[in-house]
């Protein structure tokens, strides 16, 4: 379980990215964190991760506080942040070199076949396309098996078709191992077709708006009424939480359902 | 490799002369188009010569240097100047790298050596090094320190720079890559920093060596009794501009091979760089 207890983060230069953000989320849960720009989507996984700290509450991974990067929470940037010196295996290898050469190299080998690039072993990642690379990305975190995968919007820098493709795709491999997947996105449909669970947040400072459970079947239809349904109802959470007359509502809505709808 | 095509302009003068852009060879032509200008001035000084209208006393004929080179070879003399020279460059080269690269990496990775360290070494990096030939030779003496001392010093400030700069410019991002996967302090280095800064290394050393085989010159001049800068002093003093020819030929080919062997060590471990030479520059 990943326990988030009142993060908040205020920058040296003044500005208060985040503020008593709480939330907890289970093992395997997928859980997407959206909003407007500068809501402090990307501060609160940057927390997670233990890359910056925040200034006041607390991270803990099974009663583990976390206060740096950690062996068991992995993270995937909009870039793929590939290493343009090492070749594609060895890149997904990168987080394996305590292993014996041996398993690193069947792991990789496994990892490879599993984001469908087995050809491009020993290709360099500036021979890469955009979607291999950031299939590459999702390979080099996933292969340590991480129990939390963070996703900086992890597609964002793609085109319509690759990114749905990759969403697909990361539920696959999701489905192998099931770690928990934290995902900041500012894409609804993204949101929709991958959560378990949306979290909107509401700008300056960055707090935690609303809560809305996706109750769909996987896989989900992207065209079905029902996932119409679910956009809409973050659409207008979104909408909601950028009215600054609105008061937040996630604490009255943590039963499951959305309250105020 | 394309270096090869611009080394003995001497011995090609012959081979190159008969040649006829036809189709066939117009493939091969094309990179033997930049020796079109040097061979054929060449020639034509050759013919000038040749047929008496001037005497080639002060710019001896592509021959008469060709012959000097042999002459110097056979007797052994070459290969001294050659060997001191090259001692030299690659001691002082050896010396300023160490230096340059210590130093380099210390300020680019620890700021408040940066802040200690840099400026006083940019103050001393706008002063010509030339200048210190004087106290140079007052320090270490007229013998082999004080030349070394020079080419170092020459070497130092580039290769300082390089590694500095490409520390400081190594993508963020990429070393956000080493904290999230837990790297201590010097697998941070080999396994992220050092090949990040690998390809700006080799530049350095590239402009650093080149100018160490300009500083060897300036050495030679400051007294010295072997050396390809002392053929120089010495073809001018006995008037001999076929041996000072001959001497900056050598100095030519020397420079080029010593630069050639750097770019031919670096190569495998920049393979993965973005090569626009390798792919779309040959045309």
């Amino acid at each position: 379980m990943l326990v988030l207890d009142r993060l908040g983060k205020i920058y040296p230069n003044g500005v208060n990215a985040l503020e008593r953000f709480s939330a907890e989320v289970r093992l395997g849960e997928i859980v997407a964190i959206i909003g407007g720009s500068g809501c402090g989507k990307s501060t609160l996984l940057r927390a997670i991760a233990g890359l910056d700290r925040a200034t006041t509450g607390t991270v803990t991974l099974d009663e583990t506080a976390i206060t740096g990067p950690h062996a068991k929470i992995g993270i995937i940037f909009q870039e793929p942040r590939l290493l343009p010196w090492l070749s594609v295996a060895d890149n997904i290898g990168f987080g394996l070199s305590e292993a014996p050469s041996h398993v690193r190299r069947e792991k990789v080998a496994r990892a490879l076949a599993r984001v469908g690039l087995a050809d491009k072993a020993n290709a360099w990642p500036r021979e890469l396309s955009g979607g291999q690379a950031q299939r590459v990305a999702i390979a080099r975190a996933l292969v340590p098996q991480p129990e939390v995968l963070l996703l900086d919007e992890p597609f964002s820098a793609l085109d319509a078709f690759t990114r749905r493709d990759l969403q697909d795709h990361l539920l696959d491999l999701w489905a192998d191992t099931r770690p928990t997947l934290v995902l900041v996105t500012h894409d609804v449909d993204e949101a929709v077709v991958l959560a378990d669970r949306v979290l909107v947040m509401r700008p300056r400072p960055g707090r935690l708006f609303d809560e809305i459970r996706i109750n769909l079947a996987r896989p989900r239809d992207r065209n079905s009424p029902l996932f119409d349904n679910f956009k809409r109802r973050v659409l207008t959470a979104l909408d909601r939480s950028l009215d600054r007359s609105v008061p937040d509502t996630a604490a009255k809505s943590n039963a499951g359902e959305a309250m105020w709808w | 490799m394309a270096m090869t095509v611009e080394l003995p302009a001497l011995e090609q003068v012959d081979t190159m002369a008969p040649h006829a852009p036809s189709g066939r060879l117009r493939r091969l032509a094309r990179p033997t188009l930049g020796l079109l200008l040097p061979v054929g001035l060449a020639l034509a000084w050759e013919i000038i010569v040749r047929l008496g209208l001037s005497s080639g006393r002060l710019v001896p004929p592509p021959t008469k240097l060709f012959a000097t080179i042999v002459e110097l070879a056979r007797s052994g003399e070459l290969a001294r100047h050659i060997m001191a020279t090259l001692t030299r460059v690659i001691a002082g080269f050896g010396l300023g790298v160490i230096a340059g690269t210590v130093l380099g990496a210390i300020s680019g990775y620890w700021g408040l050596a940066r802040r200690l360290l840099d400026p006083s070494v940019q103050a001393l990096r706008a002063i010509p090094s030339i200048a210190w030939v004087p106290l140079f030779i007052l320090w270490l003496g007229i013998f082999e320190t004080s030349k070394i001392a020079l080419i170092a010093v020459g070497v130092f400030f580039p290769v300082y720079l390089g590694v500095m700069g490409a520390i400081l410019s190594v993508d963020r991002k990429i070393v956000e890559v080493g904290r999230t996967f837990r790297l201590s302090g010097p697998a941070m280095i080999r396994r992220i920093l050092l090949p990040a800064v690998l390809p700006a290394y080799v530049v350095a050393l590239r402009v650093g060596l080149g100018l160490g085989w300009m500083f060897v010159v300036a050495a030679e001049f400051m007294g010295a009794s072997e050396g390809l800068g002392y053929l120089l002093i010495d073809g001018q003093q006995l008037g001999k501009p076929a041996q000072i020819l001959a001497a900056i030929v050598i100095f030519a080919i020397l420079g080029k091979t010593t630069d050639w062997l750097i770019e031919l060590g670096a190569a495998p471990l920049l393979r993965w760089q973005d090569a626009f030479g390798r792919q779309g520059g040959a045309t």
